[in-house]
């Protein structure tokens, strides 16, 4: 059951992007196009879970003074690796996902849920709340590049929606817009989850 | 004392085994890496010049004196594009500079002066603006242009012949392609002699 609460948290509760506002500028740069959103929040879910995993297991042997160089040096590790990985025997999924990952290691999730959640909790525990934390992310992503692309760009998956009538929104595709749709995102989401509470 | 040697040695050792996987994991992928590379050079040169066979590039040192020339700043690769031992034309890679740093383009020159295609390759232009540059619907409107007319953008309406429209919102990538091509079109030109 606890397993199941340390995923969900991530997905409403606790959503990285619109609950903790983590990670607001790579939300900011790649929620231009649905495919962009997706592709680094599968990125992200996929570090997550690997950097939540390895600090939860060195978490012992870490000197607290020192942990968050050390969770740095552990996670940029780990995605450098995973880069050279993925270029080597995988350049379809470079091609998609490849731009996504150097944001990554700069992402603040990361290191936020390692200090938080993983530097506390058991692995297995660690490895849900990154998964959660992740699709959350993937989501909000999702949802915030739907609204831009469509309305931004008139396409949706780099597919034309509209006739030749439509003028898209330009401004919502550029930084301003970006700003405009994450703050109505956040609003919403306060104004639904405060009808529960 | 005894605080900073045990906890500058934890970070020391941390670092040394994050040094240690780094290093094996280039080493194992280095080679690998630059394989993909050469194979994803050879496919965009193939994909602007379907029609020719083999292509073999033109050593810098031998066209080095007209490459030094300003209006080929752009230039980067020069290759021949062969069929049957006749040169059939001209895959030049180019990378003019765009919004966001260099933009890597592949252009493909027949014989006839005429682009056969382009392929925009590595560029660091912004998503949903300048990066619809690797969209086909941008980058087909290179083909059939022809080193007499060279490449014009305009920013909206019918283009003329020898013009193409601009991204919508990025207007500096536009340019920066249309001027990398005219760079291309004119050294297929002066290399092809006519």
């Amino acid at each position: 059951m606890k397993l199941w609460k340390d995923f969900t948290n991530g997905i409403v509760k606790e959503n990285p992007t619109f609950r903790l506002v983590l990670g607001t500028c790579p939300t900011m740069a790649v929620t231009t196009a649905v495919f962009n959103g997706i592709g680094m929040g599968i990125a992200a879910t996929a570090v997550l879970i690997g950097s939540n995993l390895i600090i939860s297991l060195i978490n012992k042997i870490v000197p607290s003074e020192v942990r968050i160089p050390i969770y740095v040096v552990v996670i940029a590790t780990f995605v450098g690796a995973v880069e050279m990985l993925i270029k080597a025997f995988s350049p379809a999924l470079d091609s998609a996902l490849g731009i996504f990952i150097p944001l990554i290691v700069v992402n603040c999730i990361i290191l936020a849920r390692a200090e938080s959640f993983a530097s506390k909790n058991p692995p297995l525990n660690s490895i849900m709340d990154g998964l959660g934390m992740g699709i959350g992310f993937t989501l909000a992503l999702t949802f915030m590049s739907s609204i831009r692309e469509i309305l931004g760009a008139g396409t949706f998956l780099g597919k034309t929606l509209f006739g030749a009538g439509f003028e898209p929104a330009l401004i919502l595709i550029l930084p301003p817009g970006g700003f405009l749709i994450f703050g109505l995102s956040i609003a919403l989401v306060n104004k639904l989850t405060a009808k529960k509470a | 004392m005894r605080d900073y040697v045990r906890l500058t040695g934890v970070l020391l050792i941390v670092c040394v085994i994050a040094g240690a996987v780094l290093g094996a994991t280039n080493y194992i992928t280095e080679d690998k890496i630059a394989e993909q590379a050469v194979k994803a050079n050879d496919e965009a040169r193939r994909s602007v010049m379907p029609q020719s066979k083999d292509f073999e590039k033109i050593e810098e040192d031998k066209v080095s004196e007209i490459l030094s020339n300003a209006g080929y700043d752009s230039i980067r690769e020069v290759y021949e594009a062969k069929s049957d031992g006749n040169i059939i034309g001209y895959a030049i890679k180019i990378a003019p500079k765009g919004y966001g740093g260099e933009v890597e383009v592949m252009v493909g020159v027949d014989s006839e002066g005429k682009v056969s295609g382009i392929k925009v390759g590595k560029n660091g232009e912004t998503p949903g603006l300048g990066k619809n540059a690797t969209t086909p619907r941008f980058q087909e409107q290179f083909n059939m242009k022809n080193w007499t007319d060279g490449v014009k953008v305009i920013k909206n309406g019918t283009p003329k012949d020898n013009e193409i429209v601009a991204i919508a919102g990025a207007t500096i990538t536009s340019s920066a392609v249309t001027k990398g091509v005219n760079q291309a079109l004119n050294l297929a030109k002066e290399l092809s002699g006519k």
